[in-house]
């Protein structure tokens, strides 16, 4: 492992040498908020961004993707799976993506996400401004970034940066000149993990997540359902801005000459109106209140069912997203939780 | 190619492998049975009650259930009724025409399990019959395996009927029990009226040494269930093939699930038992 | 199969949609691939007595209106509306909230009564025919429309999104209007334009129409979480969603 301690300064230089050497994207201001980006030089990059619009899933889902080409009727797989950096990406959101590697190689190997994956170093940086509705440390996700390439706190006014893989040490060779971090910035760093673990939540989940399955398992009928989707508009942003969300529709495209073109996956949502209806236009979840149980369901129940791990990580970007201000998990829960 | 250097591209769930439409026929005014050749010459592999997903390039992609049981030759069929674009697209295309197949996905009918041995009821609305033809064929082709088979077969009208050829055969065949009604009959109809389930008090079944196989439209599963309950067929018993919008066939894009369920690969076939108190599963 | 015959139409209306195809420029050539049109009076003189596919735009605003577009559909294999104006009523629609004389009056003051002005409320195509297909949107977007018209000359019912701009949105990782403070109707409009005027910088007009199951009674109660009135929203929704009936 290497451990390196630099100033903002010598930082920014490592990262100008590494958007040099190839493609780096990054947390930078966007209309008053934060999205990752391609970095073209290290200033525009932000480590003390509060939380991003979209979660950087969106570089191994992107929002829309051809996965194949046609043309006479022959079909070939398409990927745009290229080597890069995903700089400075929070705790809460690596522990999103260590789930979806899950999802995406459990069963059936998705070689279009996976390939992406394994395209990525990741690089992890500790939370240093909380955003208005976050609530990782209330589900465990306020530091520990297990997954990440690379790890990067802020301690005061230095960084440390650190790899975690062979992959992470790579990437910190242009900082071989520069110091090792010393024993009290470390342990300055131990004290901000514990901070963060405690502190980095604006609202308080008031049951354990590893319970909520056995507690979704009796309020299948409870009000709240339907109480909050009266005020849903099933436009899918709390599905869309989630990180660890990844359902998806499929359609075909042609060019003039229809006999070539692509099938394209595009982002979907289960709060979205046909979601789930079928060819003869039966729709299998009809009601608002059907389609908002099961998105709670799924975070809660039916995902760490499948792979073991609490669904949701606490970014509160759903929150956010909810014009209607209905799509708050930890107040969907605590209620489940209160009538136990 | 897909996979990023050194990746064979077959790998690739989501890529269709060539195929070839060899023969098709009309059987109703919305259904048309196909006879599908994979162009690499293998047989597809699959069992009684698995599905299919068909590429129609330019169109889309569809889930279709393989109606014919695995063996009888290369080829495997199935019946399309034509209700969106890949069905309809399906419907106008010629013997010869190249499409894509991926599969197959999912549960089958466990004729090597449950039902081997045992008297097997199969009740069948509509174009429910197209997946569980594949079971009856298979059944009829290891006929010593398995007791008495009886087959019912309900559709809307008489005109909505398949496969009435097969279904006179299974009529006739000695050990098997065959009965169809319609909801509305017409000027020609000498049959049976009324839903499915007006042919099931009249069953003499052994509900210890029956196993019962249901397939057909959503809002039949309910009221089928509860005659068998009546019959005092166990829910072990009892295998539902449920219909849903299977998309990507591979447990990935989420339309298809009956609660935490993905059907395309915890189904398309369930015991009933496991999924009697699953909300909503039927 | 040969290429359908397209005639294109115009009723009341800016011609904007229309403008939209001109506007294609090179991807005229691809569109000429798949369609022969037989009458288009913006970019052609020749005129035809049948067609393949009639594109219509513009909204029926006079009873000679009415009985022209019903000759359309006579001699059309396919009717598509392209537009607001032709899909909804689009803005015409507005003048349907008044008085039909007060309108006129107002906009044609002493000339108001004169026969050749003679109006009735405006009424989507829809409403007066059989549609078979509606390309939505005030202009309808150009991607859609050629998507439409490959999807139609491949027997392809096309894909129009049933749910809201939010999704489109998203996707394009904008930040939300109401964060600033505006009302949008992306909440109750029907996506497939890419979200185009908020990734723009603007909140959504609502030219695509509702969705099908639009949660207005929602839209009107969050106005007042974002300190507005029923009054604010309901003047928004006027432009392209006022007297839809």
């Amino acid at each position: 492992m290497i451990r390196k301690q630099v100033t903002r300064q010598a930082l920014d230089a490592w990262v100008d040498g590494l958007i040099a050497a190839g493609r780096v994207v990054g947390a930078q201001k966007k209309g008053g908020r934060y999205a990752f980006d391609d970095l073209r030089r290290a200033a525009d990059l932000c480590l003390d961004y509060d939380v991003t619009i979209l979660p950087p899933k969106k570089y191994f889902l992107p929002p829309k993707e051809d996965i194949l080409r046609f043309s006479d009727g022959r079909y070939e797989s398409v990927s745009d799976a290229a080597p890069f950096t995903l700089l400075g990406v929070h705790p809460y959101d690596m522990a999103a993506i260590a789930q979806m590697d899950k999802l995406f190689a459990q069963d059936n190997r998705d070689e279009h996400y996976l390939a992406r994956r394994e395209q990525a170093t990741v690089v992890v940086c500790d939370i240093e401004r909380m955003s208005p509705n976050i609530f990782a440390a209330s589900v465990g996700t306020a530091t520990a970034a297990d997954g990440c390439d690379a790890l990067i706190t802020r301690v005061g006014r230095a960084y440390v940066i650190e790899s975690h893989t062979a992959k992470g040490e790579r990437l910190l060779a242009g900082l071989a000149g520069a110091p090792d971090a010393d024993a009290v910035t470390l342990a300055r760093r131990e004290q901000l993990w514990e901070d963060n673990a405690r502190l980095m939540s604006r609202r308080e989940l008031r049951v354990e997540p590893r319970r909520l399955p056995r507690l979704l398992e009796d309020a299948y009928d409870h009000p709240v359902w339907e109480e909050k989707a009266s005020q849903c508009f099933a436009c899918g942003s709390c599905n869309l801005v989630c990180p660890t969300c990844y359902c998806f529709d499929v359609q075909d495209d042609v060019e003039w000459d229809p006999s070539r073109g692509v099938r394209r996956r595009v982002w979907d949502g289960c709060m979205l109106t046909d979601f789930a209806t079928v060819a003869g236009k039966h729709n299998f979840r009809k009601n608002r209140a059907d389609r908002y149980r099961h998105r709670y369901y799924r975070k809660g129940k039916y995902v760490p069912e499948k792979i073991g791990d609490f669904s949701c990580v606490g970014c509160g970007r759903c929150v956010s997203a909810c014009v209607a201000r209905i799509a708050d998990p930890v107040e969907v829960y605590n209620r489940i939780a209160e009538v136990q | 190619m897909c996979g990023g250097a050194g990746k064979p591209e077959a790998k690739d769930i989501y890529r269709p492998e060539p195929a070839t439409l060899a023969r098709s026929e009309g059987l109703t005014a919305h259904e048309r049975w196909f006879e599908v050749k994979l162009d690499s010459g293998r047989p597809l592999g699959h069992m009684p009650g698995q599905f299919v997903e068909i590429s129609v390039p330019g169109i889309g992609e569809a889930p279709i259930s393989v109606s014919s049981a695995p063996g009888r030759n290369g080829a495997f069929e199935l019946v399309v009724r034509n209700v969106g674009n890949v069905t309809r697209a399906l419907h106008g295309l010629p013997a010869g025409a190249r499409i894509g197949v991926r599969g197959p996905f999912g549960t089958s009918f466990p004729v090597d399990g449950a039902m081997r041995g045992r008297d097997v009821l199969f009740i069948c609305g509509g174009i429910g019959l197209v997946p569980v033809r594949s079971a009856i064929q298979y059944v009829l082709d290891h006929r010593p395996d398995y007791g008495a088979v009886t087959i019912l077969f309900g559709t809307r009208s008489p005109s909505d009927r398949l496969f009435t050829d097969e279904t006179a055969k299974w009529a006739g065949t000695r050990g098997v029990t065959y009965m169809e009604t319609v909801d509305r009959g017409d000027a020609g109809w000498t049959g049976k009226v009324g839903v499915i389930t007006t042919l099931m008090p009249d069953l003499k079944i052994d509900p210890a040494r029956t196993v019962a196989v249901v397939c057909g439209p959503p809002i039949m599963y309910k009221f089928v269930i509860i005659e068998l309950h009546k019959m005092k067929v166990a829910d072990e018993n009892i295998f539902v093939s449920l219909e849903r919008n299977m998309k990507c066939g591979v447990g990935k894009c989420g339309h298809c699930q009956i609660n935490g369920l993905y059907v395309c690969r915890k189904g398309p076939v369930f015991r009933y038992a496991d999924v009697n108190d699953v909300r909503e599963a039927v | 199969m040969g290429k359908p015959r397209v005639a294109i139409f115009d009723f009341a209306c800016c011609e904007g949609c229309q403008l939209q195809i001109v506007n294609l420029e090179e991807e005229i050539l691809g569109l000429l691939q798949v369609i022969e049109p037989v009458e288009w009076r913006e970019a052609m003189s020749d005129k035809s007595e049948t067609c393949d596919i009639a594109l219509i735009e513009g909204s029926i605003t006079r009873a000679e209106d009415a009985e022209r577009v019903k000759r359309i559909r006579a001699r059309a294999g396919v009717v598509v509306a392209l537009g607001a104006c032709a899909t909804m009523g689009g803005v015409n629609k507005l003048k349907n909230n008044f008085d039909l004389h007060d309108v006129k009056t107002c906009v044609y003051g002493e000339a108001a009564d004169m026969p050749h002005l003679d109006t009735m409320p405006a009424m989507a195509v829809s409403e007066v025919i059989p549609v078979d297909f509606a390309v939505p949107g005030c202009p309808m977007s150009k991607t859609e429309f050629t998507c439409i018209v490959r999807c139609l000359a491949l027997g392809k019912t096309p894909v129009i999104p049933t749910f809201p701009v939010c999704v489109e949105c998203k996707r394009n990782e904008n930040v939300c209007r109401y964060e600033y403070n505006e009302v949008c109707l992306g909440t109750v409009t029907r996506a497939g334009c890419g979200a185009k005027c908020p990734t723009a910088g603007g909140w959504c007009f609502g030219c695509r129409g509702l969705v099908d199951d639009p949660n207005v009674n929602a839209a009107r109660d969050v106005m007042e979480q974002y300190g507005k009135t029923m009054a604010d929203l309901d003047d928004r929704l006027a432009l392209f969603n006022s007297k839809r009936e």
